[in-house]
């Protein structure tokens, strides 16, 4: 089988990246989904999308995805909006701490601003604010509906000829003298000049096969969903004190998420211990939430990068070979950008967003890593 | 299957989806139970696919050919049944 284009991982990352590849004129692109589309960390995660962050690369990426989600929204019908997102401060020193993250995020352009409980109370009406000394709102953040991100943009994929292969596992990069000449799958093998790997937490075996070590580790995260209601809650809301959000997806269920301890690159299982930490937080901040039925708890993994920035572009020493893995947690909301970025390095060109230059895996060798004012998220 | 309009069967109750519509996005390639649950919603709601799961697999089986086996089951999560929040909320050494 001959492809101009394969790419490796049929998640919001693939899936968006084929789709701006087509609007360049490539036209013969396989995609191979080890499982079926979405499986990997899209359909898990909690789909907020924010440029609130705390370095120059993940505020101006998360801008332009920003610019391009509604333009994503409209063209294939996902739902979006952009309800913002409030992190909620109960301790005086996390108070000064943000105050210097907000400076930060206004001196690029991302509109943040502390508030006190009354605001908060007036954004979130059935919140009980009597612990909370004071919040950062972001007006520009906002969610999306992971399951249409993908889908919707796949089933155009389809219309227009792109072969995707669903069930086929890439096993091993095919490299000749410096060159991608292909992949090899467990259903045969595909003859490419340029090969994308964007498959979440196997971007790093599959690198491997040619002697490249992505300095990729897997943090099990924990999420709950409840039964559905109307909407009533916009923000998406931030614990800060205890690593935990919750917040009302775009079809009416609350997703739960808290940090639980865990260790890195271990299988992810179900504890009891997350379903109480992450009750205990929102059934205080939401004594109405007690009554609220929990429907499904699930585990998944943020593929974490030392500097926590994800690993995106060509790999310099393979022509024909491009990366976008290690996202962090932050996969899903960057999407749209990093599927523009990408289609202009395949295309012969540079990212429009100069900033995702940095994102290379050279940084790493060269021991260069992004530096943010401070880890955060 | 019956001579009914199939734009008027409720296959998923939950979520109020129609044979036609699931008919429909298998024909879109959509044609086994993952993906048919990220894009209808079936099996999402309460009752997390004990009622329509089944149903769906055999309008699977029947639409594309499929063994049971190949369509079944997709993944299963906890709880198995509802559980109301304040169940987590208290006990513990702290309250």
């Amino acid at each position: 089988m001959k492809a101009e284009v394969v790419v490796i991982g049929a998640g919001v990352i693939g899936v968006l990246t084929t789709a701006a590849l087509l609007e360049k004129g490539i036209s013969n692109i396989v995609v191979v989904e080890k499982n079926y589309p979405g499986s990997g960390g899209s359909f898990r995660c909690a789909t907020g999308i924010r440029a609130s962050f705390t370095s120059r690369e993940h505020v101006e990426v998360m801008k332009r995805a920003i610019e391009l989600w509604p333009i994503l929204s409209s063209k294939y019908g996902i739902k979006y909006s952009r309800d913002g997102y409030l992190w909620v401060l109960t301790r005086e020193q996390d108070v000064e701490f943000f105050k210097k993250v907000v400076e930060f995020q206004n001196s690029r352009g991302v509109p943040t601003r502390v508030i006190g409980p009354s605001e908060v109370q007036e954004l979130v009406p059935t919140m009980r604010t009597e612990k909370i000394i004071a919040a950062v709102h972001d007006p520009l953040a906002g969610k999306a509906d992971c399951f249409e991100a993908v889908l919707n943009p796949l089933r155009d994929l389809r219309k227009q000829g792109v072969s995707i292969l669903s069930r086929t596992q890439a096993n091993k990069l095919i490299v000749e003298d410096n060159t991608v000449k292909g992949v090899h799958t467990d259903k045969g093998v595909i003859n490419a000049d340029q090969v994308l790997v964007a498959a979440g937490g196997e971007s790093r075996k599959l690198l491997k096969t040619i002697g490249i070590d992505l300095p990729i580790r897997d943090l099990p995260k924990h999420v709950m969903v409840t039964e559905t209601f109307k909407p009533f809650i916009k923000p998406l809301i931030i614990d800060w004190s205890t690593s935990s959000y919750i917040l009302q997806l775009l079809h009416g269920n609350f997703y739960i998420g808290a940090d639980i301890p865990e260790q890195y690159d271990v299988e992810a299982s179900n504890k009891i211990e997350f379903l109480r930490k992450a009750a205990r937080v929102w059934t205080d901040y939401f004594p109405w939430l007690k009554e609220v039925y929990i429907l499904r708890y699930w585990t998944g993994f943020y593929d974490m990068t030392p500097d926590h920035h994800p690993i995106i572009g060509p790999i310099k020493e393979v022509e024909g070979l491009y990366v976008a893995a290690g996202f962090s947690g932050h996969g899903f909301m960057m999407a749209p950008a990093v599927a523009e970025a990408l289609a202009e390095y395949i295309t012969g060109g540079k990212p429009v967003v100069k900033e995702f230059e940095n994102l290379n895996y050279e940084r790493f060798v060269r021991g260069d890593v992004i530096k943010e004012i401070a880890v955060f998220g | 299957m019956s001579q009914q309009d199939p734009r008027k069967i409720v296959v998923c109750r939950c979520e109020n989806v129609t044979l036609s519509q699931i008919l429909e996005a298998i024909d879109e390639g959509f044609d086994n139970l993952e993906l048919l649950k990220r894009r209808l919603r079936v099996g999402m709601g309460p009752c997390q696919g004990t009622t329509c799961l089944l149903m769906i697999a055999r309008i699977l089986m029947q639409k594309t050919g499929k063994s049971f086996e190949e369509v079944f089951l997709p993944s299963n999560r906890p709880p198995i049944h509802p559980v109301k929040l304040k169940n987590f909320a208290g006990g513990g050494r702290e309250s």
